[in-house]
């Protein structure tokens, strides 16, 4: 845990020293949630009725659709991006050469991004409140349950992405392909059930679709958490099914770099 | 090769394995890698589509406890592969390797603890930390209680030099200063092992002096740690190292003390700074057998001379000729041994070796 902590305080020194870098990405925000405001509030009447089964207001709908996909999606390339970082920094060898454990290491590499990336979400979901977005407090501890799963599901990818990257120095068309399916199919912009019904079938495959819609109807319906049991129940399995395929692609990867010499190639 | 010290908790941090008393601190045992790489389209056309090089071929040798150890050979010669497989960074194909009696394949993350890498590339520091972030940061990786972290990262700074500059971005840092942070994060771990890849490569000669004095005092002298210096330098490998092992190709052409080693494969080589390069002395020591000049003449620009040559039998037999070169009225200003050059040295072993005189 301590090694964890040092690493992200480290990524968060680094970055700090990025002074400006800091600011525009906070200020990116308002460039987010503002237009999302106004977009929003002109299609409410007519995205009313389509979005009855995960809430009344478009805005909130939309404003829990797009953070959540923010989220995860760097939650989904935090490790990747970290390591080639490292790779690139040619820091990856230093942190191997330590007596800490690999999975320590990687959880610590990655570790100021997922972080980051929630500070990110909060203010966006702070901003969309200030800005009118009606969302239910008591749904708050659900959500979070709900968005740690995907986020461990969506991280399973991110491990695989990994492990493509210490075996092949790219992930391929993996993260922006699950990223880009998951944004279009997933349910972020409008519910999955408007979608035509053979798409339907291939947004059932998207942990995203159970985690949007389980979280929508917790924070913005107030529904109690034995409503959603089905979708979490659902997301847990996915959970269950990806995280030892990550755990073990990239413990393969890593051992096939330190076999082939290639750990801190670039 | 080793005792294990258990303790009543098992398992825990605590336990750890000692080599036996007198047991070398590293041993590597016909350690081999060979690296597999792609082939030319023209190569695959023939049905050849990987190539595999032996980078390290059946190396062994052992370091014991407070030595300095020379791992000497030219670039691809497979020093960095060794000691990326003795840092476990890199899985070895066949043959073994012991750290503090600790198995490289068995027990890494103990040999990791002994053990500490100095690479001399400067980029695995974070530039855009401070020296004293930098140094926090490797002291939680390595373990080190978080109540001693700040006092020894303080003394760390200060034992390599840099106690004003903790504040400093790294990025700030000269090349010499980076290199001794390398160290201070290395030693943060308390190594018993130190591995230093050509650790003077980016320094300038004062620089690289104190580095090595540093080494030697301090690290060796004081806290009895072990170093194994990689480098491609002939001279610093035999000024600085009490044994040294020299690789081409991959393979060990020739282990021993510098001394040894230029007994065995050296002929005994000087410079000799004189006004009279052609007095007929030198002439006469040659014809006795004493004595071959090498290098004729170099001319500096006030007058002297440069003559490379060398003289055979011990020091005494080189303090006699320059008493006969004395009493014969040729002017010497100096009389210096010069260190073989590793193309000199590998050629020379190479050369013994195929005539069967080499003692390996």
């Amino acid at each position: 845990m301590r090694e964890t902590v040092a690493m992200i305080r480290a990524a968060w020194l680094a970055e700090t020293s990025y002074r400006m870098n800091m600011l525009f990405s906070l200020a990116s925000l308002l460039t987010m949630v503002v237009p999302l405001y106004f977009i929003a509030n002109a299609l409410q009447s007519t995205m009313a009725t389509r979005i009855s089964a995960e809430g009344s207001q478009y805005f909130a709908f939309v404003l829990i659709g797009a953070t959540t996909y923010m989220f995860i999606a760097a939650c989904t390339s935090a490790l990747p991006s970290a390591l080639a970082s490292a790779i690139g920094k040619g820091t990856l060898e230093a942190f191997l050469g330590t007596p800490t454990n690999w999975a320590t290491l990687f959880v610590g590499l990655s570790g100021y991004n997922i972080l980051w990336a929630l500070v990110r979400a909060s203010v966006m979901i702070a901003m969309g409140v200030a800005l009118g977005a009606r969302v239910a407090l008591h749904g708050l501890i659900p959500l979070v349950l709900i968005v740690f799963l995907l986020v461990l599901a969506y991280g399973s990818v991110g491990l695989i992405g990994a492990a493509l990257l210490l075996r092949y120095r790219t992930t391929g068309p993996l993260l922006n392909g699950v990223l880009t399916a998951s944004a279009l199919l997933g349910g972020v912009y409008y519910p999955t059930y408007v979608i035509p019904s053979w798409l339907q079938q291939v947004s059932k495959a998207m942990p995203l679709s159970y985690g949007l819609r389980a979280a929508r109807q917790v924070a913005l319906l107030g529904q109690p958490f034995h409503a959603v049991s089905h979708d979490v129940i659902i997301l847990t399995l996915c959970v269950t099914a990806l995280l030892p395929i990550g755990i073990l692609c990239v413990a393969t990867s890593l051992h096939y770099a330190r076999k082939s010499g290639t750990l801190g190639h670039y | 090769m080793g005792t294990t010290i258990a303790n009543p908790n098992p398992g825990s941090a605590l336990e750890f394995a000692l080599p036996a008393a007198n047991a070398p601190t590293v041993v590597v045992s016909e350690l081999t890698k060979r690296f597999s790489s792609r082939s030319s389209v023209r190569e695959m056309i023939g049905g050849r589509f990987r190539k595999v090089a032996t980078v390290v071929d059946q190396v062994s040798f052992e370091v014991d406890e407070g030595e300095i150890f020379g791992v000497l050979g030219p670039n691809g010669a497979g020093k960095t592969t060794i000691f990326k497989m003795l840092s476990t960074l890199v899985v070895p194909d066949d043959g073994y390797a012991t750290v503090c009696g600790n198995d490289i394949w068995t027990e890494p993350a103990r040999v990791r603890s002994r053990l500490a890498a100095v690479s001399s590339d400067e980029r695995s520091l974070n530039w855009r930390l401070s020296a004293r972030e930098n140094l926090l940061l490797f002291a939680a990786l390595h373990k080190v209680p978080r109540r001693e972290a700040d006092g020894l990262v303080g003394a760390m700074l200060k034992r390599v030099g840099l106690e004003g500059s903790g504040h400093k971005m790294v990025a700030a840092f000269s090349s010499g200063m980076r290199q001794r942070l390398l160290i201070a994060r290395s030693m943060l771990a308390r190594p018993k092992v130190l591995l230093l890849d050509e650790p003077t490569r980016a320094l300038d000669p004062i620089s690289a002096q104190e580095l090595r004095q540093f080494l030697r005092n301090e690290l060796v002298d004081r806290q009895r740690c072990t170093i194994v210096l990689a480098t491609h330098n002939a001279e610093e490998a035999f000024g600085f190292c009490d044994r040294i092992v020299v690789l081409n190709k991959g393979r060990v052409l020739a282990t021993g003390t510098p001394s040894d080693l230029r007994a065995r494969y050296g002929e005994e080589r000087f410079r000799i700074v004189t006004t009279d390069p052609d007095h007929p002395c030198f002439g006469r020591l040659e014809a006795m057998g004493v004595m071959r000049r090498l290098v004729r003449d170099v001319r500096t620009a006030d007058g002297w001379h440069t003559l490379e040559c060398s003289i055979t039998g011990d020091a005494s037999r080189t303090a006699s000729v320059l008493e006969m070169l004395y009493a014969n009225g040729v002017r010497v200003a100096r009389l210096e041994r010069v260190e073989p050059s590793l193309a000199d040295l590998i050629a020379r072993i190479i050369e013994a070796t195929s005539k069967g005189i080499s003692n390996a």
